[in-house]
């Protein structure tokens, strides 16, 4: 399950950030071919000889891309990139440049790798900055004929429209992986829950069968037989035992991973733009896959108190181990306990009634900064593994 | 002698207690039934048991339901329920169905036999559930069923209830078939 959603994070990287070979390759040919007609249209106009010099750096930026992931990655890179091809746009001294087609390769890798909002700013820029560009260096558009204006317009709304599309598609392929792995999840999820229910539905019934017969058997056999009776009997209950351990671990909340990384996957669920901000702090130990159930639920219960009804603007998760005994501690710095329903609220209640079912302690109390509400929970090490989920 | 019928949606589970019933000298074992409504009624009037051993996690029903309607019949055998998820949510439960005792499936059969005598015997009810699972039950009641719960719980019937709060028996039964419902989402099962 967590090797899936690291190689998923993976796929999503290649896939949106520009990682990917064919996805490079494109960028890095497209980036030779713009500067392949730069150096033709060069050669072709014998006027500016010297600017044939500056073409070598359309090849060059392309291997450096191809070469480092780090740089593909850089906004310092992009910007270097981006003014550094605005400058030779206007050293050509007109707008229709034969470094036009460079520039315009130069926005790729930000707009690939900028959420929309930015992105949004970097079409408007890139075309203002192309605009000012073109006015500085002539022939200004006042001076123009009607023709030469459109290819002007068309110069300044092409960065747009390679910008816009170029985000508006990473946004949707974002939108498409986290859909495919929240997908996965579901199915895992509704996979293991068949797993129990059939394990319990049949398997469990036929253990339990088995013990009756065998257990019944006690005291019925000659006396030499008694302790086999007695051992099949043990061995059979432990079977169940067994079972309804695996039952918890397969409808657990956790999904096989360890407390602190639950409940940091909760409080990212949890967290909202401009709501509090919530930091999940700690290693949990491994504990019994009830247990843990049980305090992965007490703790997402006081998150959610927290972020409802609290006020808060931060919430602190924290788990600590001392002495054999773990500490989940929850704390806000929100309008307290005072006017929050006090116990008899029915969260507040299955709270207690879960801390109470794995024999750990549950207490409400005002953290040490006077504000707020800290909801701590103590789980002694020996906390009984049969406790009913 | 004590006769026994046994309800339980798995055959092996059915076919298990009727071995271990039989042998066992003093209980019988009577008839049975998966708990759909096509087989219960007619085993339980041909068969006229003393004592039913009922799962509680039904296939095709509810075994809270089940029990309830079993020990509203004129004369009704004792009720003991049967659950792989023995749990204060549903020892509550179970008391507010009316079952005369709650045992866990893990249980030896000399346990198992030493239950049912106990219940036939005429033991007291199920012990006290602890006050969070009651307070959690009563949670997600309606006000006016909550009295009910209470007067369940100190062991009226429904006739008294009925009485003491001036409504007629049927609207009891309802309301008790409401709590019954409510309850029911506190008691954890394999899928919770």
């Amino acid at each position: 399950m967590r090797r899936m959603g690291r190689a998923g994070r993976r796929t999503r990287d290649r896939l949106i950030e520009g990682d990917g070979a064919p996805w490079l390759a494109l960028l890095v040919a497209t980036r030779l071919l713009a500067t392949a007609i730069a150096a033709v249209l060069l050669v072709l106009d014998p006027a500016d000889d010297w600017l044939l010099a500056l073409t070598p750096y359309g090849a060059l930026s392309a291997t450096a891309i191809a070469l480092a992931p780090r740089l593909r990655a850089s906004p310092s890179a992009w910007a270097f990139d981006f003014t550094t091809v605005l400058a030779f746009v206007a050293a050509s001294g007109d707008w229709r440049s034969p470094f036009y087609l460079l520039w315009l390769t130069t926005l790729a890798l930000p707009a690939t790798h900028l959420p929309l909002g930015p992105a949004r700013w970097l079409a408007v820029g890139s075309a203002a900055a192309y605009l000012g560009v073109a006015v500085g260096g002539g022939p200004a558009p006042g001076y123009l004929r009607p023709l030469t204006s459109e290819t002007l317009v068309i110069h300044l709304t092409l960065p747009i429209v390679l910008v816009a599309g170029l985000a508006y598609a990473r946004s949707v392929l974002l939108a498409l992986q986290e859909e495919r792995t929240r997908r996965e999840r579901l199915a895992i999820e509704t996979e293991r829950r068949r797993i129990a229910w059939e394990l319990h539905d049949s398997a469990k019934q036929r253990l339990h069968a088995a013990h009756l017969l065998v257990s019944s058997l006690q005291r019925r056999v000659a006396p030499d037989l008694e302790p086999t009776v007695q051992r099949a009997s043990v061995e059979l209950e432990s079977a169940a035992a067994d079972m309804d351990t695996s039952l918890a671990e397969l409808r657990s909340p956790l999904e096989g991973r360890p407390l602190h990384e639950a409940l940091g996957a909760r409080a990212r669920e949890l967290s909202t733009d401009g709501g509090p901000q919530i930091t999940v702090h700690g290693l949990a130990p491994p504990l019994p896959p009830l247990v843990a159930a049980h305090v992965y639920r007490i703790g997402s219960e006081a998150l959610t108190n927290a972020l409802r009804h609290a006020e808060a603007t931060t919430v602190e998760v924290t788990l600590a181990q001392t002495d054999g005994t773990l500490r989940l501690t929850v704390t806000d710095d929100g309008r307290g306990m005072s006017d929050h329903p006090r116990p008899g609220a029915s969260g507040i209640l299955a709270m207690q009634s879960r801390a109470a079912s794995i024999g750990a302690r549950l207490t409400f109390d005002v953290p040490s900064s006077h504000t707020g509400t800290r909801v701590l929970v103590e789980i002694p090490a020996a906390a009984p593994k049969g406790a009913s989920a | 002698m004590i006769r026994i019928a046994v309800v339980d949606d798995h055959p092996a589970l059915r076919a298990g207690l009727r071995t271990v019933l039989d042998a066992e000298p003093g209980l019988v074992f009577v008839g049975e039934s998966a708990g759909d409504d096509e087989s219960l009624w007619p085993v339980l009037k041909r068969s006229e048991p003393d004592l039913v051993l009922l799962d509680y996690h039904l296939r095709h029903g509810d075994g809270l339901q089940l029990c309830h309607r079993i020990k509203r019949s004129v004369t009704a055998p004792k009720v003991l329920m049967f659950s792989a998820y023995a749990s204060p949510a549903l020892t509550l439960a179970a008391r507010l169905a009316g079952a005369d005792g709650v045992v866990d499936k893990g249980l030896a059969a000399r346990e198992l036999f030493e239950a049912i005598r106990a219940v036939h015997g005429g033991a007291p009810p199920i012990e006290s559930p602890p006050r969070y699972a009651l307070a959690e039950a009563l949670q997600g009641l309606d006000e006016r069923d909550r009295p009910i719960v209470g007067m369940l719980l100190d062991g009226s019937t429904e006739a008294e209830i009925a009485q003491a709060l001036r409504m007629t028996v049927d609207d009891v039964d309802h309301a008790v078939r409401r709590v019954l419902s409510a309850t029911r989402a506190h008691v954890p099962t394999a899928t919770e």
